[in-house]
């Protein structure tokens, strides 16, 4: 029995020997120190070496986009990597065309800062910045689209394009025990500097959309950094064929909103897919920006509206009734927002009707 | 079968936070190789194949997705939702290439019952007779799947 005994506690002690060693080498080995990551051959930072350089730029309040939160799953966070980065990761590659990886394009979630750095971002992304912001207003648009209405604090106001989103940062909660991001339009005037407006559609278990629908409150506070993107109104006098369904609603509304403030005489057709009656959100407001706009037309249409809808609008998939409606697009330009399943439908039934590819502009997040 | 190191670096995949932040285990701690047996001899007293689930869960994903997003009703009683959302996933079993993060809701009005499963789901089952171990979000009970989607014998 003794000698079981000090087996047993031979064995505990060479066990915590080993586990003392391994953290003294994971403190010791691993240990990188501080790293130089110069951008753009000019901004040079110092970091602390061993994390993402996702994570060290956020660290240097330089944000680069990301919808996954760095588990190279969007492939959103591509930068330029000149020097130091090391041989491309599996996890990489699937992200990255062969023109992107022989001009050394990572994605800076992948990318560990292990040694000093040269990487080139756009220019734009130095105008990113983080904001303290509050809840002031929480709406149900819809069963399941709620609008968000956050005030900002610190900065007290924001710049950007209408058209352009923003990533929410939500702390960690009963679904995740690290903060994470996801990428929302804004639905508001870009000339509304000190709130920003989202509409955000509930996904199951998805940790934003969880968090905004059954956790978040007014008066919360919320941080989020942007603006990003290039989805915004090109300077034309093409007339405009707007496509939306769900949440991809918002960064529309918020160019037509930029439309109608500066008196924008363009001719513009907006269709928007629903189900049903229960799924469709701002009618009052569309209807607003017809009367607002001199060449407006709003267009919603529901796919399996109810009996009690007495729907006399329009029916069918989205996809139809812009093909029912649309004759010769060549000289027209588009703006979509919604899926990437509505996306390809739609940018199908556009070329078909003449519109080249390079005029149709796209939003693709969910 | 016994597990063997390839399964192990398969199953190292599966873990949360490597693909996908909950990872496709859940609250299983089988190895893959029993998890995989297990559903296998699941799907053989029902009379089916992975194949065969695979093929009708694929049939009402490609119905739905004319949906755009909206729910659909298809298939006399069946309604079915399509989303997508950006980017993708990579399967665990080590292939190359991205699966869509695209999640398949599908109700069927008879029942009453439904459930919910991914691109990659499918392509899991029909292609290593995996369904997610138990307690996973994604889980896909063999049972269950044939009950709800009514795929026959």
């Amino acid at each position: 029995m003794t000698a079981l005994l000090i087996a047993i506690g031979v064995i505990c002690a060479i066990n915590l020997v080993l586990t003392v060693l391994l953290l003294l080498a994971d403190a010791t080995i691993a240990n990188y120190g501080s790293c130089t990551v110069t951008v753009n051959g000019e901004k040079r930072l110092t970091v602390e070496g061993g994390r993402s350089l996702l994570a060290s730029l956020k660290q240097e309040q330089i944000f680069i986009p990301s919808a996954c939160g760095g588990r190279g799953s969007c492939g959103l966070c591509k930068v330029v990597v000149l020097d130091g980065a090391g041989p491309l990761l599996p996890t990489e590659l699937p992200w990255l065309s062969p023109e992107e990886q022989r001009t050394q394009v990572r994605l800076a979630c992948q990318v560990k800062v292990k040694r000093d750095l040269q990487i080139r971002i756009p220019e734009a992304l130095f105008s990113v910045r983080q904001y303290q912001t509050e809840v002031s207003g929480l709406v149900d648009l819809t069963h399941d689209i709620k609008q968000v209405t956050l005030k900002l604090i610190e900065p007290r106001e924001i710049t950007f394009v209408a058209g352009q989103y923003i990533q929410l940062e939500v702390p960690p909660y009963a679904l995740t025990d690290e903060p994470v991001y996801r990428a929302y339009s804004v639905s508001s005037a870009a000339a509304q500097k000190d709130a920003v407006e989202l509409e955000i559609r509930y996904v199951p278990n998805g940790i934003c959309t969880t968090y905004v629908h059954r956790h978040l409150k007014v008066g919360d506070r919320v941080t989020i950094n942007g603006p990003y993107g290039e989805f915004r109104l090109r300077e034309s006098e093409r007339e405009m064929i707007c496509i939306a369904g769900g949440s991809g609603m918002a960064p529309i509304k918020s160019i037509l909103l930029e439309m109608a403030r500066t008196r924008n005489p363009r001719k513009c057709r907006y269709f928007f897919g629903a189900r049903a009656r229960r799924d469709l959100f701002l009618l009052d407001e569309m209807r607003e920006l017809e009367q607002a706009l001199p060449d407006f037309r709003f267009i919603p249409a529901l796919s399996a509206p109810d009996e009690e809808d007495a729907w006399e609008g329009e029916r069918g998939l989205i996809t139809e009734v812009v093909a029912r409606h649309v004759d010769d697009a060549s000289q027209a330009e588009a703006y979509l927002c919604g899926s990437p399943l509505m996306i390809d439908a739609c940018v199908k039934v556009l070329r078909e009707k003449g519109i080249p590819e390079e005029r149709i502009f796209y939003d693709k997040f969910a | 079968m016994k597990q063997s190191l390839h399964d192990d670096q398969i199953q190292s995949q599966m873990l949360p936070g490597v693909l996908t932040r909950d990872g496709m285990l859940g609250e299983d701690r089988r190895k893959l190789r029993d998890i995989l047996e297990a559903d296998d001899a699941a799907v053989r007293r029902l009379g089916l194949t992975h194949a065969r689930i695979a093929a009708r869960m694929r049939e009402l994903r490609d119905v739905g997705a004319a949906g755009l997003g909206q729910a659909l009703d298809v298939l006399d009683h069946f309604e079915v939702r399509v989303d997508s959302a950006r980017g993708g996933l990579p399967c665990p079993f080590l292939h190359e290439g991205l699966f869509a993060k695209e999640y398949v809701e599908v109700l069927n009005r008879r029942s009453g019952e439904r459930l919910t499963f991914t691109e990659l789901n499918i392509h899991m089952i029909e292609a290593h007779g995996f369904y997610e171990g138990v307690g996973s979000f994604f889980r896909q009970d063999p049972q269950a799947l044939a009950r709800v989607l009514e795929i026959q014998a």
